[in-house]
């Protein structure tokens, strides 16, 4: 089944992928690919490209991807636009009139005539198209030889995609992703409202409307048509321990082929669904996990924001100071094992340990006792260098709610909004004067015109509010899918998808509990930053800013 | 006289112009090294625009918080442009020129401040920035700004090349003789080459 082969080369290219950055010579077969997206010749030497007046670019920097996109599909950046270079759009036929044509793509330069494998070869030599015209000036020549030239030109041609996994004339099928320990709660809301954004887009019938109904060939009327494909969610429930789950999701995938992961959920670890996409090279956009994998090079998943790792860099430079004089010689961090705290707890340690100071843990165990904080915290406090140290607590509100008195001769007390509820933690007030706490998102007064639109969405369809974060966080994923799936037309390539979405972001306005959001090649993270916070008050949610928004 | 002779003459003179005319494009490619056709060259346009440098705090690629109006107004010629560390195609282009006009200047180069401001500023923190500029080899007189995106935005477009987002930006080198002068407004790639005649004709005739 041609699906299968697709299925089949992508991981076939996705497996030579995870080579990326080392200059391996590779085989004829592989250097196609390796020229392409490392800039790596087939011995294994750098790709070299010319532009005019001898700017030459080498390796990595010549890489044919880095205009031409991932897909192949190029780009407009600006007003210069680069042109697709798949073997579908190199060596397909002038269009002519009633004809089928190829899916639309914005850089096309259409009005020549096909190549061939020696015009092309031409073309990337000396830089004049299919007609004997210059080519850009953008474009650089590349002198390869005939072996990679042949290889080169072989993968452009399988470049092209007829037939994408979870797309059918009349389907897209989707998967969102639970893990066994997430939060019931938010599993809860998440689904509720990926249930009802998936209901609505399927309100809208599958038929053309009447003026659109044309032969049938024409481009407009398929574009129409497409535009109204079924949405159908998968839900695929992980089970067991965490090094089972790799081979449930293959199994998924197997039964279920999906044309992408959305949304979905995570305990403390999400790491071995993150490997399956990039693995299988599947969009996973935006999971709400507050530990996300950290691989700024890696292609097809997309987050929010870096969750307690962000909150840990923020923890970092609040303590190190921009000086780097540290606030506090010995830090002390408190989190229950196999929680999210402690990826982080791990990161902070990372951090901190270069710069000369002190870091403990103490760790509680995963089922023990809320008792056991205070008493954590009190041995703690009776260590040698406890005086004036530094406390970071990665810690959820049943643990925070219990938290005797604050020990003595603490210094800071840092807290994790991400895990300890955000405005809505239940700090007891004795600790309200020692301590700060890290914020990755907008704060309240300034987000709610943000929030309106899905808050609205979500009330008109009677969606409990149970986790308003995670709840938001989801409309929002799904709606960029809408809009992302609107712009593409009828080209569905993967590659293209994670392209158009990073070129649609920063325009949005309605970016729910993150005050912006962009991302471009070689950037996973959509939000950059967050705040550093104190309770105004000994009760309620009132906070106030320790200064502005952060980027650490 | 005679029309044939008077023919033959304008066709002389229009023969002289032609020739000098190859004569003055033959002495800007003096300096060119490279024996290789030139592909199909980029548009460019010039034009000489005044613009107000706005009071903003920036952060230097060195990590130091600095006010760009100090930055820009030492007395120091400027080359300015616009980038982000992630940009695929339109930014290395553009970096690799200004890399290329700091060696073409050689002993001169240090009487320039080069210039590059990010438009992804909460991507391109001081670290991403100066692995970027190590990509070009920058020399100490070429700088890279980042900031807040508000501080980002108000540089964009006080010197008129905000398009909403960075994946709309446009190919643009602003280049000023002195503070209290026009500046030089290059629309579209310009080669080094181009870039130092333009340099050396602004200085002059300051």
């Amino acid at each position: 089944m041609s699906a299968w082969r697709i299925v089949v080369a992508d991981v076939g290219l996705l497996a030579a992928l995870a080579l990326a950055g080392r200059a391996t010579a590779a085989s004829a077969d592989g250097a196609g690919q390796s020229i392409y997206l490392r800039g790596v010749l087939g011995s294994g030497a750098p790709l070299e490209g010319i532009r005019e007046a001898g700017a030459v670019t080498t390796g990595v920097d010549a890489a044919c991807v880095n205009c031409h996109q991932r897909s192949g599909l190029g780009s407009l950046e600006g007003n210069l636009s680069i042109p697709p270079v798949t073997g579908e759009y190199l060596f397909h036929s002038r269009t002519q009139a009633g004809e089928a044509v190829l899916p639309y793509v914005e850089s096309l330069h259409g009005n020549r005539d096909p190549y061939t494998d020696a015009t092309l070869a031409r073309a990337i030599r000396e830089g004049l198209d299919s007609e004997g015209r210059p080519l850009s000036y953008l474009m650089p020549r590349y002198a390869l030889g005939d072996e990679d030239m042949a290889s080169l030109i072989g993968f452009l041609k399988r470049l092209s995609v007829r037939q994408v996994p979870g797309v059918t004339d009349t389907v897209l099928h989707f998967a969102t992703i639970v893990t066994p320990d997430a939060d019931p709660l938010k599993r809860r809301g998440m689904l509720d409202v990926l249930e009802h954004f998936f209901a609505q887009k399927n309100l809208i019938p599958l038929k053309p409307s009447p003026r659109m109904l044309t032969s049938g060939k024409t481009q407009y009327s398929k574009s129409m048509y497409m535009a109204n494909r079924h949405w159908q969610l998968h839900v695929w429930e992980l089970t067991g321990p965490a090094a089972t789950w790799r081979a449930q999701l293959d199994k998924h995938l197997a039964a279920e082929p999906v044309y992408a992961v959305l949304s979905g959920l995570a305990g403390s670890n999400w790491a071995p669904v993150h490997e399956f996409c990039e693995q299988n090279a599947v969009p996973c956009l935006f999971p709400n996990v507050e530990v996300p994998v950290v691989a700024e090079r890696d292609f097809y998943s997309m987050y929010f924001s870096k969750g307690v790792l962000l909150e840990s860099d923020l923890i970092a430079r609040a303590i190190l100071g921009s000086d780097d004089r540290p606030a506090a010689g010995a830090v002390e961090q408190v989190y229950r094992a196999g929680d999210s705290g402690e990826a982080a707890a791990k990161a902070l340690a990372a951090q901190l340990k270069g710069h000369g100071v002190k870091v403990h843990s103490t760790v509680l165990a995963a089922g023990a006792q809320r008792h056991g904080v205070t008493s954590a915290l009190r041995t703690a406090a009776r260590r040698k260098d406890a005086r004036g140290q530094a406390l970071v607590l990665w810690l959820r509100p049943p643990d925070i709610a219990v938290l005797g008195d604050v020990p003595a001769g603490a210094a800071t007390v840092y807290l994790s909004g991400l895990m300890g509820g955000l405005e809505k933690s239940p700090l007891p007030a004795g600790w309200r004067e020692h301590a700060v706490m890290t914020y990755p998102f907008d704060l309240p007064g300034k987000r709610g015109v943000r929030l309106d639109y899905p808050l609205g969405w979500f009330s008109v369809r009677r969606i409990p509010l149970v986790a308003e974060q995670v709840q938001t966080d989801t409309f929002l994923a799904c709606s960029l899918l809408a809009d992302v799936l609107n712009r593409m037309a009828d080209n569905f390539a993967r590659p293209y998808l994670i392209e158009q979405l990073q070129g649609l972001l920063e325009h949005r306005v309605i970016t729910g509990y993150y005050p912006r959001l962009t991302l471009a090649s070689n950037q996973r993270f959509a939000s950059k930053g967050g705040y550093v916070v104190h309770f105004r008050d000994p009760g309620g949610t009132a906070l106030v800013a320790e200064g502005d928004w952060i980027v650490p | 006289m005679i029309p044939q002779s008077n023919l033959r003459l304008r066709l002389r003179a229009a023969l002289m112009v032609v020739m000098l005319l190859v004569l003055a494009a033959s002495a800007h490619a003096a300096d060119d090294e490279s024996s290789e056709q030139v592909p199909a060259a980029s548009v460019t346009t010039r034009s000489v625009r005044k613009y107000a440098v706005p009071a903003i705090s920036l952060v230097r690629d060195d990590g130091k918080v600095v006010s760009l109006p100090d930055e820009m107004n030492d007395g120091r010629p400027i080359l300015l442009n616009f980038i982000f560390t992630t940009c695929g195609s339109i930014c290395p282009l553009m970096s690799s020129v200004f890399g290329q006009f700091e060696r073409r200047l050689g002993a001169d180069a240090d009487k320039v401040h080069l210039m590059s401001i990010s438009i992804d500023p909460e991507q391109d923190t001081p670290a991403r920035l100066r692995e970027y500029a190590r990509k070009f080899h920058a020399g100490l007189q070429w700088q890279h700004y980042t900031g807040t995106p508000t501080a980002s935005i108000a540089a964009q477009r006080a010197f008129d090349v905000y398009r909403g987002g960075k994946m709309s930006h446009n190919v643009v080198t602003l280049m000023r003789a002195a503070p209290d002068k026009p500046w030089l407004r290059i629309e579209g790639f310009v080669t080094a080459d181009d870039l130092v005649h333009d340099y050396r004709k602004l200085l002059a005739s300051r």
